[in-house]
């Protein structure tokens, strides 16, 4: 049966060669422009290097303080990291870091940018960076406030040249002091904004004091749990404990902070009313309907054209007795063969742009690839096609009146 | 005659609904693209307001820790003369940290004859400002060195808060009050408006204060114009003059014709997403509209057998079928445009109402075209049906 429908279906398909093109062009157009998509967001939301242990992990970027007339938002101070998230029992590690800032350097009259972050030991135990050479510094060079750091791969490459050899021991110059090199890791894209950086310094060697006791601060953090299960018993603790939190200034009432996983921090706007994901989720729904739409009405309007093209069929088969629920699934099908070709092509289209893609490196060091995810997405958005183009040229087909589909020619 | 091809229409309409769906969606995304893409353009025709070439921002953290402003005062006054000193350095001066196309944003609120003006940018800078971005001054004058004598509180305020606030008439030694309305403030100057967030962003209001020796403290740039053709050799002293006297900071020099290519970008690349995108779905209703048309044509060959056989001639049959085709996207069109009118009426998204208007008529003109070109080749393939051979199959 189903053989016999795949025969009709392509003999359809080989006879009117320009609809066919149609169909094919949009399916797989829609398909690839929505993988690429796909496929960018994934990159951004479940790119897990260098942060592996995700699931195990909270983030906390920061604190807002609202009052009647005024608020107040940062990151996080020293004092209030140590003072009260440090409080909690909980996290087996708790990492902190700055975000990364800029700086210059100048070697043989050329000019790099340098972006620099600080960060403390514990960075290093919960986000496994690839380490090329070398390794992380450990707490005691961290306490003794020695000048050392980690540097990116594409950092070494633009500062000691393509194919320089080691380079852990030496040193290297940015806002003007010199560093040992510890350790040379893959390079993060700057969209990983909170793992981005050229160097990796250790916090004590900060410029700035980072001693003084107000709550607002250059740091965020990650607390690490001990398994999965704990983090739920993390988030309460942690919760529990903001609450305590008193205010740095009489004219607040309100203190915000919020430990996130991941995904809820990648897209916390810093509006407490609305939660970020809301916005996130109503943007790519109205994204995805505005791409599918167009498409799905130009398939349902070729697709009602060529059934009435084959009316003399349908009134055939009709009258020998098949039901319209046979002809429906009978067309069914054949549409869902069209759409699976049209995947088909359209994986090949998402392959291709998205070399392109990667080739022009629009941005650095992001490297998108189709994973099965994205390909599962795909399959599922085929299924979605073919049925909602199908499924009304289908019904508005068994509806032909015998007689009148006989008589059409 | 246009009566008897909405006739023709209205017997077809459940199978024109789909088209008519179908160009109502595309006119929508059209009219979406083309008010983006107005606006910006019409943002890009307007003069920057500056000269940004040769200009270097230097960014520095923790200035001089000192609780003694005299000193502070000195320090700072003593960097920028050898900042001024170098040789390749034509001004320089100190500005806050919304310096053009950096990106940032510091608003506050105004208020004339107890009318409320919210949403004013702030800017902080010193005397050197307008000499190194070549900025132009409308009337009144700039700061100088009598300014930073105590006495009345003054601004300069730009082209666009001016209109705002004062209308056509004359702004020079009128008193603006701050928020809250406690303090007056005494207007000295206009400055032409300044195109802040880069080529394809509107300006916005704005107002200048004088970068007080006070403000010293909490200030963490350095604007440089320098010689064109300044190198990176000639940074790298500029860099070791800043970080001889700022040992505590962490010093970054940008250029700003590095940073408009970044802030350019924030309106490019969406801009660039989306009309490919639209022209993804334009070519895609393209080619549908044209198989459905084509389809269409071929299926009422004894119709127009018909029509040639009593005496019609190629030409206005071929003529009624792209006038169908014209009459059903002014359907949709119609409809469209009762929610793009929205826009304007509303002032969603707050830009000028012409913007949307142009970008009405672009879109409609856009897909009158385009529903043209697809039903002119169906048409012509009408017209040469043999009036003989199209009733013979019946």
């Amino acid at each position: 049966m189903l053989k016999n429908y795949f025969k009709i279906a392509i003999a359809v398909l080989k006879r009117r060669k320009f609809f066919t093109f149609i169909s094919l062009f949009g399916i797989s157009f829609t398909l690839t422009i929505l993988m690429v998509t796909a496929a960018f967001i994934d990159k951004l939301v479940n790119d897990n290097y260098p942060d592996r242990k995700r699931e195990r992990s909270l983030y906390i970027s920061g604190l807002e303080q609202r009052g009647k007339e005024s608020m107040n938002g940062s990151s996080l101070s020293y004092y209030f990291l140590t003072h009260f998230i440090g409080s909690i029992k909980t996290p087996v590690k708790m990492a902190f870091s700055t975000s990364s800032d800029g700086t210059n350097t100048y070697i043989n009259d050329k000019k790099i940018a340098i972006s620099y972050k600080y960060v403390n030991n514990e960075y290093w135990e919960i986000l496994e960076y690839d380490f090329l050479e070398g390794k992380a510094f450990t707490k005691q060079q961290i306490d003794n406030a020695e000048r050392v750091t980690v540097i990116s791969d594409d950092l070494k490459k633009a500062y000691f040249g393509v194919d320089a050899g080691p380079v852990v021991g030496k040193y290297i110059e940015a806002d003007n002091v010199k560093y040992r090199i510890s350790g040379v890791v893959k390079s993060v894209p700057s969209t990983a904004h909170k793992f981005f950086s050229d160097i990796y310094l250790p916090y004590t060697v900060s410029k700035s004091s980072y001693k003084n006791k107000d709550y607002g601060g250059p740091f965020s953090v990650i607390l690490l749990a001990a398994s999965k299960e704990d983090v739920p018993k993390m988030k309460k603790e942690f919760d529990q404990m903001a609450k305590k939190i008193p205010m740095s200034d009489k004219q607040y009432d309100h203190l915000n902070i919020h430990a996130d996983s991941y995904l809820e921090s990648y897209v916390r706007t810093g509006n407490e009313q609305r939660s970020g994901m809301a916005y996130a989720i109503i943007a790519l729904v109205s994204f995805g309907l505005l791409v599918t739409i167009l498409p799905t009405l130009n398939l349902v309007n070729i697709n009602i054209t060529r059934i009435m093209e084959r009316s003399s069929e349908i009134g055939v088969r009709k009258a020998f007795g098949a039901s319209s629920k046979t002809l429906v699934y009978q067309f069914i099908i054949e549409n869902m063969i069209l759409t699976f070709i049209g995947g088909i092509i359209g994986v090949v289209l998402s392959v291709i742009s998205l070399k392109l893609i990667n080739d022009a490196q629009l941005i650095a060091n992001l490297n998108l690839g189709l994973n099965f995810t994205v390909l599962f997405c795909a399959l599922i958005m085929c299924v979605f096609f073919g049925l909602l183009s199908g499924v009304y040229p289908a019904w508005r087909m068994s509806r032909l009146n015998v007689v009148t589909a006989l008589k059409a020619q | 005659m246009v009566k008897h091809l909405f006739k023709l229409i209205w017997n077809k309409k459940k199978q024109n609904f789909l088209l008519l769906t179908e160009i109502l969606i595309s006119f929508i995304v059209i009219f979406a693209v083309f008010s983006f893409g107005v606006f910006s353009y019409k943002n890009y025709m307007k003069p920057m307001g500056i000269d940004y070439e040769d200009v270097w921002v230097i960014n520095y953290n923790n200035p001089a820790n000192s609780t003694n402003a005299d000193s502070v005062t000195l320090f700072y006054e003593t960097l920028k003369r050898n900042v001024k000193a170098l040789p390749n350095v034509i001004e320089a001066g100190y500005c806050s940290n919304n310096f053009p196309f950096s990106g940032n944003m510091m608003s506050s609120g105004l208020s004339y004859q107890g009318k409320a003006i919210s949403n004013v940018n702030q800017f902080n800078a010193d005397l050197d400002y307008i000499k190194i971005l070549n900025a132009k001054m409308l009337e009144g004058r700039w700061y100088t060195k009598d300014d930073y004598l105590p006495g009345e509180r003054k601004m300069v305020i730009n082209k666009s808060l001016k209109e705002v606030s004062f209308g056509k008439g004359q702004a020079i030694g009128k008193y603006l009050h701050n928020y809250g309305g406690k303090e007056k403030i005494k207007v000295i100057g206009v400055i032409d408006d300044i195109k802040f967030n880069g080529d394809f962003l509107p300006t916005a209001k704005g107002m200048y204060y004088l970068l007080d020796t006070a403000a010293y403290k909490w200030t963490g740039n350095m604007m440089v114009k320098v010689k064109p053709g300044s190198d990176a050799a000639f940074e790298g002293k500029l860099y070791k003059t800043m970080i001889n006297s700022l040992k505590n900071s962490n010093i970054e020099i940008k250029h700003l014709t590095d940073k408009i290519v970044n802030v350019n970008k924030i309106t490019l690349v969406p801009l660039i997403i989306a009309s490919i995108i639209a022209a993804f779905l334009i070519i895609n209703v393209a080619l549908g509209l044209f198989g459905v048309l084509w389809y269409n044509i071929s299926k009422r060959r004894g119709e127009i057998g018909l029509r040639r056989a009593v005496g019609a001639s190629g030409n206005s049959v071929s003529g009624q079928l792209v006038a169908e085709s014209l009459i059903l996207a002014t359907f949709s069109l119609l409809i469209g445009s009762f929610f793009a009118v929205q826009f304007p009426l509303l002032n969603v998204f707050d830009l000028p109402a012409m913007v949307y208007i142009i970008a009405l008529l672009l879109a409609m003109l856009f897909i009158y075209l385009l529903v043209l070109i697809c039903a002119l080749y169906p048409g012509r393939q009408a017209a040469n049906i043999y009036p003989a051979v199209a009733l013979h199959e019946e």
